[in-house]
């Protein structure tokens, strides 16, 4: 390989903050902090507004674990490593990793903090769901939160065990729920049936029994007498005054049921905290499903935004009660070792930006996937948020921007190299391989002798998303028969975008292709995963198959 | 001062993320495995793709295997068990080294001993490209086969002896993460698995998708247009005494459905269950997906009975009908759950932690699920309860977070 077309590579001395920043008050963001400042960090902990809907994840918690949660308050309280900010907002973050600039209002103070990491600690909150069952609130038709309460307070309890009460218990009709929402419904059953006199009907759709001990426990609340009606679809609930009646077909007796519960219990869900959207978008990371934040990436460990240094755990990003939430925790902590270490960090330079072709655009701004990118006369690409991914590269209309590992000039050569290789009776064939998935797979696909085709050439992009338009002409004006483009599927690409970015490619280059009459079949976009040798061997024959007819 | 040492025992994917979780905070790790190769189960799985990524996991395994063995903190012991475990200022462990194994150093990957051996079946492969070596010497048939594996390599990279060896080693703390063992689903005598060759278990499956990418029936090699997947095979079963969900079945089935759906859409897919478990955050918009692509039966088969071309009859009961009836297919796949791996009671001996009622190691504190009753040992993955891939790494981060606590690591 030539040399010169190499970039040099520069080590990086960075300087970075080592106090973390915790938003969320509740017991996850009171952990967070307890963990990150044994790991010997200085901790911000910012409570949000509404860090107040704790009751319900104490309640996948033992007993004997409630005062050592409980304890955490007093624990923070007391840490000189923690600064408590007043109950505040998160309005603006600027910066990146090592190097982030937060500002909060409470009241009508602003606060501004600098942190060398975020830690996104909010809370889920509990909606209920009667409303689907067409149920009135009353005092003998209540949520599965007020019946807890109904249990915890020893004169309300009372009174149930008192008159003898038959509970019914709706779960799994208004939505699929959760293993933490049946669990929370089974403790409750399991200590209304410990009560002489009293009974419990559940009426249930999915068990959701995939968590330790569920099953066990759903077995023991029907040993002591708790009657399960497993049904497919809601019972019919007649809510008359005092008056209740639940009906349900039974198909192996092909008979109706009625039966008169004293009290119904009904479903909530656990819903993302609302404040989860605004705080994506302050901190500019992608937001997921059903509000919780994060979108379900595979080639991120969990507890990892889109965003290098921004950290989301518990129920900030699903539906975890507080044991998974400590998980999540505890392997923050380690991803803030990882990156702060002692606050002092030699690191390459992945992406440069020429100074002089930069006009500002902010095109690469905008399609960063990692949030990498500032500015200040000129764009700036963070060496500690940049992943390497090349997306801002292939997208500067300026081509500003080189990645170190693949510039330009060094591809256009490998490129010209792949194009040259000649194979006797066979098409030429390029394939533009993203290294976390099809070259991976392609690799393998060699390792274990797969048949592959003789006129295949294999060039390792750090990101599909990095194969620039001309890359793929330049392959066929160069002589190759076919070119590939290979990336992860939709949903797993490390870079969240690198795929898209490369399909518009493909269907741009497409059209110029039809412009100067050559035909489709020359140029394919397929996705495949780095474990299966099998998919990149089918992709690449198929295509020669494809381009060998038209040949002869 | 001294970087710390920590055991790991066993290299699965709970084994692997804990052992390079540690490497990256500076610590030295021994990662012992008692097969040929990391990876343990998780390595075996084949992407379940639709047009999207479903968040199966298998590819995150391919690549921290790939970060594990590419990692000179990590020490790698392949075809290693452990011996036994003295506890004194941190353990002194005696490791024992398998009579006959593959010398990662000297060996190539050429795969001649693996086309020459085919025969004697004493050569596998490895699942991943990754695997270094990519090949083992299968424990079982090492003794009728010295011979023959003294000669085979050019290399001289298989090492054979008259008997195993032993080396010690010593450890600041200790990582369990010996996985599980899968249900074997000839106790689930009526289903006929092992006598009717087209009822395959869920992790056969993946070794035939592997090879052919299409689910070939084993009798014939023929593409099946008709499955059935039977769920719960193993688990949440009181006659087995299995009072635990294995929590990864229903994601595997589903997940496995939509992506053979995708590849051939005309495939008739059905699913026998008790109660479908989430997938993950996304579950709910899936499984409507699912509905429209599978039929769902809520009930177990009773059993199976060969029926003509290898096919398979099933006795049902038809909720909407409510009666029994018989229907036919062509494969059906067993998803067959997660057991605790038959050799925990002999470890939990040796370490002096003890296992739950259902056999798995017992976490001694409440929320924390790593922890164990000695303060350096700690559970990580399969070990402790079924998890899926991603919850098995989770866990193992946490492990590897209460080890560095445990030992001081700070920032």
């Amino acid at each position: 390989m030539n040399t010169n077309t190499k970039l040099q590579t520069d080590m990086e001395k960075i300087d970075m903050a080592t106090d973390i920043a915790v938003i969320g008050g509740g017991y996850i963001g009171l952990k967070a902090a307890s963990r990150i400042s044994e790991s010997g960090y200085n901790v911000i902990l910012a409570p949000q507004h509404n860090d107040t809907d704790l009751n319900f994840s104490i309640l996948d918690v033992p007993l004997t674990e409630m005062d050592r949660i409980k304890a955490l308050e007093t624990e923070v309280a007391n840490n000189t490593n923690v600064e408590i900010l007043p109950m505040s907002t998160l309005v603006e973050a600027k910066g990146v990793p090592g190097d982030f600039t937060l500002k909060f209002v409470s009241a009508d103070t602003v606060l501004e903090k600098k942190a060398g990491a975020v830690v996104v600690a909010t809370d889920t909150a509990v909606n209920p769901l009667n409303h689907i069952y067409g149920l009135n609130p009353a005092p003998n038709v209540v949520s599965l939160s007020e019946f807890e309460n109904l249990l915890a307070s020893e004169e309300t309890k009372k009174e149930i065990q008192n008159n003898e009460k038959t509970v019914a218990f709706l779960v799994g009709f208004a939505h699929e729920g959760s293993p933490l929402l049946m669990k929370r419904v089974l403790n409750s059953v399991s200590e209304l049936v410990g009560m002489d006199g009293c009974s419990a009907y559940v009426y249930v759709n999915n068990i959701k029994v995939a968590d330790d001990g569920l099953e066990r426990l759903y077995k023991q609340c029907r040993d002591n007498g708790t009657i399960y009606f497993k049904l497919q679809k809601a019972p019919t609930i007649i809510q008359e005054n005092e008056n209740l009646s639940v009906t349900f077909h039974d198909p192996v007796i092909r008979n109706d049921i009625e039966l008169n519960p004293d009290i119904i219990v009904y479903e909530e869900s656990l819903i993302a905290d609302k404040t989860n959207l605004s705080l994506a978008e302050t901190l500019r990371i992608d937001p997921g499903p059903m509000g919780f934040l994060q979108k379900e990436n595979v080639h991120r460990l969990p507890v990892n935004s889109n965003r290098e240094g921004i950290f989301v755990v518990g129920s900030a990003r699903d539906v975890q009660g507080l044991s998974k939430s400590w998980i999540d925790v505890d392997n923050m902590v380690l991803r803030v070792k990882q990156l702060i270490g002692d606050g002092t960090k030699s690191i390459s330079t992945k992406a440069v930006v020429d100074r002089e072709k930069c006009t500002i655009c902010l095109t690469c701004y905008r399609c960063c996937p990692h949030g990498a990118i500032s500015w200040d006369d000129k764009a700036i690409i963070s060496s500690l948020a940049c992943q390497g991914c090349g997306i801002c590269a292939s997208e500067c209309p300026m081509e500003a921007i080189q990645l170190i590992d693949f510039t330009d000039a060094e591809m256009t050569e490998r490129i010209k190299e792949a194009a040259a290789v000649e194979a006797p009776n066979a098409p030429k064939i390029v394939a533009f391989c993203c290294q976390n998935s099809a070259y991976e797979a392609g690799m393998a696909a060699k390792a274990f002798n797969y048949e592959l085709p003789a006129g295949l050439q294999l060039i390792k992009v750090p990101c599909a998303g990095k194969v620039d338009i001309h890359y793929i002409l330049d392959a066929l004006v160069e002589g190759a028969d076919g070119v590939l483009v290979l990336a992860c599927h939709h949903g797993n690409c490390k870079s969240e975008s690198g795929n898209t970015y490369a399909q518009w490619r493909i269907n741009d280059a497409y059209r110029k292709l039809a412009q100067i009459g050559i035909e489709k079949d020359c140029l394919e976009f397929a996705t495949l995963a780095s474990n299966m040798a099998n998919d990149f061997a089918r992709i690449v024959i198929d295509m020669e198959k494809r381009i060998g007819q038209k040949k002869d | 001062m001294k970087a710390k040492n920590v055991m790991i025992i066993g290299g699965g994917i709970a084994g692997m993320t804990a052992a390079w979780e540690l490497a990256e905070a500076g610590l030295n790790v021994d990662l012992v495995e008692k097969s040929g190769f990391l990876g343990g189960h998780a390595i075996q799985y084949t992407c379940k793709a639709t047009a999207e990524c479903l968040q199966c996991g298998a590819c995150s395994v391919e690549k921290m295997l790939k970060d594990v063995v590419g990692n000179d903190k990590i020490n790698v012991l392949l075809s290693t068990e452990i011996e036994n475990i003295e506890k004194n200022n941190g353990y002194s462990i005696k490791i024992k080294k398998s009579a006959a194994f593959i010398d990662g150093k000297k060996c190539t990957n050429c795969g001649i001993c693996f086309d020459k051996l085919k025969e004697n079946e004493v050569i596998i492969q490895g699942y991943s490209k990754n695997n270094a070596p990519l090949y083992a010497v299968n424990r079982e048939k090492i003794d009728e086969n010295k011979i023959a594996l003294k000669d085979v390599c050019p290399e001289g990279a298989i090492s054979v002896s008259d008997k195993a060896s032993y080396e010690d080693l010593t450890a600041d703390a200790i990582v369990v993460a010996t996985g599980f063992d899968p249900f074997n689903p000839e106790r689930k005598g009526t289903y006929g698995y092992a006598k009717f060759s087209n009822v395959i278990s869920g992790l056969e499956l993946e070794r035939i998708k592997r090879q052919s990418g299409f689910p070939a029936r084993p009798s014939d090699g023929q593409a099946a247009q008709k499955i059935a997947f039977i769920q719960c095979v193993g688990s949440r079963d009181e006659n087995l005494g299995n009072l635990w969900c294995s929590q990864v079945c229903c994601p595997y089935a589903l997940r496995t459905a939509e992506s053979l759906k995708h590849k051939n859409p005309d495939l008739d897919i059905t699913v026998f269950y008790m109660d479908i478990q989430n997938t993950g955050k996304s579950f709910p918009e899936f499984y409507e997906t699912c509905k429209n692509d599978i039929r769902f039966i809520r009930s177990i088969p009773v059993d199976i009975f060969p029926a003509e071309n290898d096919n398979l009859n099933m006795r049902l009961f038809d909720e909407a009908q409510g009666t029994t009836t018989m229907e036919t297919f062509d494969l059906v796949v067993l998803s067959i759950g997660i057991m605790p791996n038959s050799e925990n009671e002999k470890l939990s001996t040796q370490m002096d932690i003890a296992l739950d009622a259902d056999g798995f190691f017992k976490n001694s504190e409440g929320l924390n699920k790593t922890s164990t009753s000695n303060d350096d040992i700690f559970i990580a993955g399969t070990a402790q309860g079924p998890k899926n891939i991603a919850a098995s790494m989770a866990h193992a981060g946490q492990a590897a977070s209460g080890v560095l606590k445990y030992l001081g690591v700070t920032k």
